[in-house]
C-alpha cells in the first residue's frame, strides 16, 4: 500500500523562473522509512514542503494515502500527516508541555483546548522519547539538540500515520544527530509509521536503512534501498569524483579524500 | 505538582484582578468633582427616593463613562494582545495596521464638517476600518501573503494617513476646530453618555465572545504558517478572522475615546508576564486587566486637577514607569532575537 505517490510533480518559486522539481515519480510504501538526498539547491526541501501541503501552486499530483493532497482540507491533511520543520519557528516563551499539546489541537472542534487525557497522552509520549525532565522548561531554555526532539515528539502527538521532516539533523552535532535518528529508528519500528526526511548526510540513510532517493537538480537520479544505492558511483554523480568510503566502521561512512 | 501550582497562582490572579476591578468601579461612581460619600454613595444605591443630585451625576455622568473606560481598556488591551500574538512581534500595538491613524482623520474630518458629535463617533469608526481594509487593499497589491509584507503596508498606509490628518489640521480653523481635533485626539471619557454604551457595548461582547470562543488557537497562530498549518489550522482564515476582531475592538473604542496610547501595548506584557504565554488564560486576562488599568486611568485623569487631564497625558505617564520598570525586571530575559 502506498503511502505516498508522486505523479509527474514539478514546481517552480516564481512564474518566470527554472524548475526546482522537475516532473518527479515515486512512491513511498506505508510503513517505511524514506530519506531525501542531495546537494544544496536539489530540490529537498522544497519537495518535503510540497508533499507536507505547505507549497500550493505546484504541477502533477500528490497522493497521500491514495487522497489527492488537494482535495484535503487543512484538518484533514493534519490528521494524516505531521512535518517537522527544519528550525521551529515557535517563540522561546512557551513551555516544552504547552508546544507538545498543540499537537493534539489537529483532533479538536475550534472551541476546545485540550483535556486531562490529551495531557496524559503526551506524557507517555514523552516518557517515550526521554524528554519528561524538559517538559516545565522553556523552549529558549533548552539546547537545539533537545528541541529537535521535542519537534519530533510533537509530530508524533498530532497521531498520524506520516510523518514528514525537512533535515531534523541540520545544525546539530554528531551526538545530538545521532539521538534524533535513533528516535526516528525505534518510532518507525515499534508504531509502524511512515516517515520521510531530507538529509545532507548519506550515513543517516545507511544507519536507518531506508529507501533512498538521490535527488540533483529536482530530478531523481536514483531510488532504492539505502545498501543498494548509496554506492561510490551513484554518490559521484551527486557528490563528485571526490567521494569515497570509509571502512572501519559497522556500517558504512561516507567521507572525501583531502 | 509544577502545573498545580501554575493553575493556583492563576486562580489568584484572577481573583484579586476580578475584585481590584469591583473596588475601582464603584470609586469611579464616586470620586470627582462633586463629593460623593461612600455611605451617601450606598444609600443611594439602596434607597428609592432621595439623593436626586448624587443619583443624577451617578446614573447620568459616572456610570456611563465608567462603563466606557472599562470597555475601551478591555478591547485595546485585547486588540493589542491579538497583534502581537499574530505577528509575533511584542512591541506591536493596535494601531499595526493603521486603524488609530485613519479613525483619527475621520474624527478630525467630522470636526472640521461641523457635524454632531455622535457622527464624529461614526466617522471615526469608519474611517479606522476602512484604513485596515486600504492596508489589507495595498498587501495585496503585493501578490505576497506574508505578515511581514502586510505590517509594511500599514506603516504604508498609517503615514498616509497621518499626512492627512495634518493636512485636515492644516486646514482647520485656529481658534476653535483646530483645538476640538487637538483634544479629540487626546483621548478622553468627559462626553460619554450612556447611548455610547448601547452602541460599544454590543460590538465589545460579541467581539470577546468570538475572541475568547478561539482563544487556545491564538496559541497555535502564534507558531506561524507552517506549524499552524501542519497542525490543522488554517491560518490565514484565523488571522484575518483575528484582524477583524482586533480592527473593530480598536475602532470603536477610538470612536468614542479618542486615541489613548500605550495601554494596548502595556498591557498585555503585564499579563504574559504573571500568567506566561498561553492565550486560554492572557486573553480573559488581558480584558479584565485592560478594563481596571482604564478605569484607574478615567479615576487619575479627574482627581488630580479641576480640569481633566487628557487620558493619552496618564496612560503615557504611567505606561512608561511600568514598561521601564517591566523591562528592568525582565532585563536579563531579554536577548537580541526577542
Amino acid at each position: 500500500m502506498k503511502m505516498i505517490d508522486v505523479k509527474e510533480l514539478s514546481f517552480k518559486y516564481q512564474k518566470k523562473g527554472k524548475l526546482v522539481l522537475d516532473k518527479l515519480n515515486f512512491s513511498c510504501e506505508k510503513g517505511t522509512v524514506n530519506v531525501l538526498i542531495g546537494l544544496n539547491g536539489s530540490g529537498k526541501t522544497t519537495l518535503i514542503k510540497t508533499i507536507a501541503g505547505l507549497l500550493e501552486n505546484y504541477q502533477g499530483e500528490v497522493f497521500i494515502d491514495g487522497k489527492n493532497l488537494k482535495g484535503l482540507s487543512i484538518k484533514e491533511r493534519a490528521k494524516k500527516m505531521a512535518y517537522v520543520s527544519q528550525h521551529s519557528n515557535a517563540v522561546d516563551d512557551f513551555p516544552v508541555l504547552d508546544y507538545l499539546l498543540f499537537g493534539t489541537v489537529n483532533k479538536m472542534n475550534f472551541y476546545q483546548s485540550p483535556k486531562e487525557e490529551d495531557k496524559k497522552r503526551v506524557l507517555d509520549y514523552a516518557k517515550q522519547f526521554g524528554i519528561t525532565h524538559l517538559l516545565d522548561k522553556k523552549l529558549g531554555e533548552i539546547s537545539g539538540g533537545e528541541r529537535q526532539i521535542v519537534s519530533i515528539c510533537g509530530a508524533i502527538v498530532q497521531d498520524t500515520d506520516l510523518v514528514v521532516l525537512d533535515e531534523p539533523t541540520s545544525a546539530l552535532d554528531i551526538k545530538n544527530q545521532h539521538a534524533v535518528l535513533a528516535i526516528i529508528k525505534k518510532i518507525a519500528r515499534e508504531q509502524g509509521k511512515t516517515f520521510i526526511l531530507s538529509s545532507h548526510n548519506p550515513n543517516h540513510a545507511l544507519y536507518l536503512s531506508s529507501n533512498v532517493f538521490l535527488l540533483r537538480h529536482g530530478k531523481i537520479l536514483a531510488q532504492g534501498q539505502a545498501e543498494d544505492i548509496i554506492n561510490i558511483e551513484a554518490l559521484k554523480t551527486v557528490y563528485g569524483e571526490d567521494i569515497c568510503y570509509s571502512v572501519e566502521l559497522p556500517y558504512k561512512e561516507i567521507s572525501f579524500k583531502d | 505538582m509544577l502545573n498545580q501550582k501554575k493553575n493556583w497562582m492563576t486562580g489568584v490572579f484572577f481573583t484579586l484582578v476580578s475584585l481590584t476591578f469591583v473596588v475601582v468601579f464603584i470609586l469611579a461612581l464616586i470620586v470627582g468633582r462633586y463629593d460623593i460619600s461612600i455611605g451617601n454613595f450606598f444609600k443611594m444605591l439602596f434607597s428609592q427616593n432621595g439623593y436626586e443630585m448624587e443619583r443624577s451625576i451617578v446614573v447620568n455622568l459616572r456610570l456611563p463613562r465608567t462603563i466606557i473606560a472599562a470597555l475601551t481598556g478591555l478591547a485595546l488591551s485585547v486588540s493589542g494582545l491579538l497583534y502581537q500574538e499574530t505577528f509575533q512581534n511584542k512591541l506591536v500595538s493596535p494601531d499595526l495596521l493603521g486603524v488609530s491613524s485613519g479613525a483619527g482623520v475621520g474624527a478630525a474630518l467630522a470636526i472640521v464638517l461641523g457635524v454632531s458629535s455622535v457622527f464624529v463617533s461614526f466617522f471615526a469608526f469608519g474611517f479606522g476600518v476602512l484604513t485596515v481594509l486600504a492596508t489589507m487593499f495595498v498587501a495585496k497589491a503585493f501578490q505576497n501573503k506574508s505578515s511581514m509584507v502586510l505590517t509594511l503596508s500599514g506603516i504604508i498606509v498609517g503615514g498616509c494617513m497621518g499626512a492627512v490628518l495634518s493636512f485636515v489640521k492644516y486646514l482647520a480653523d485656529a481658534e476653535t476646530t483646530l483645538a476640538s481635533i487637538t483634544f479629540w485626539l487626546m483621548g478622553s471619557f468627559e462626553h460619554s453618555v450612556m447611548d455610547d454604551v448601547y452602541v460599544l457595548l454590543p460590538i465589545v461582547t460579541i467581539c470577546s465572545i468570538v475572541i475568547l470562543a478561539i482563544s487556545y488557537r491564538v496559541n497555535i497562530v502564534a507558531l506561524g504558517r507552517e506549524e499552524a498549518q501542519t497542525r490543522g489550522i488554517n491560518y490565514r482564515a484565523y488571522r484575518t478572522l483575528i484582524i477583524i476582531v482586533a480592527t473593530l475592538l480598536t475602532a470603536s473604542s477610538v470612536a468614542f475615546a479618542g486615541t489613548i496610547s500605550w495601554i494596548g501595548l502595556v498591557v498585555p506584557h503585564i499579563v504574559r508576564l504573571m500568567l506566561g504565554r498561553d492565550t486560554k488564560k492572557t486573553i480573559p486576562m488581558c480584558m479584565l486587566f485592560g478594563a481596571t488599568f482604564m478605569v484607574i486611568a478615567d479615576i487619575l485623569s479627574r482627581v488630580f486637577t479641576a480640569a481633566e487631564i487628557p487620558l493619552s497625558a496618564v496612560t503615557g505617564f504611567f505606561g512608561t514607569i511600568i514598561f521601564v520598570v517591566l523591562l528592568f525586571v525582565r532585563r536579563d530575559t531579554i536577548r537580541e532575537n526577542d
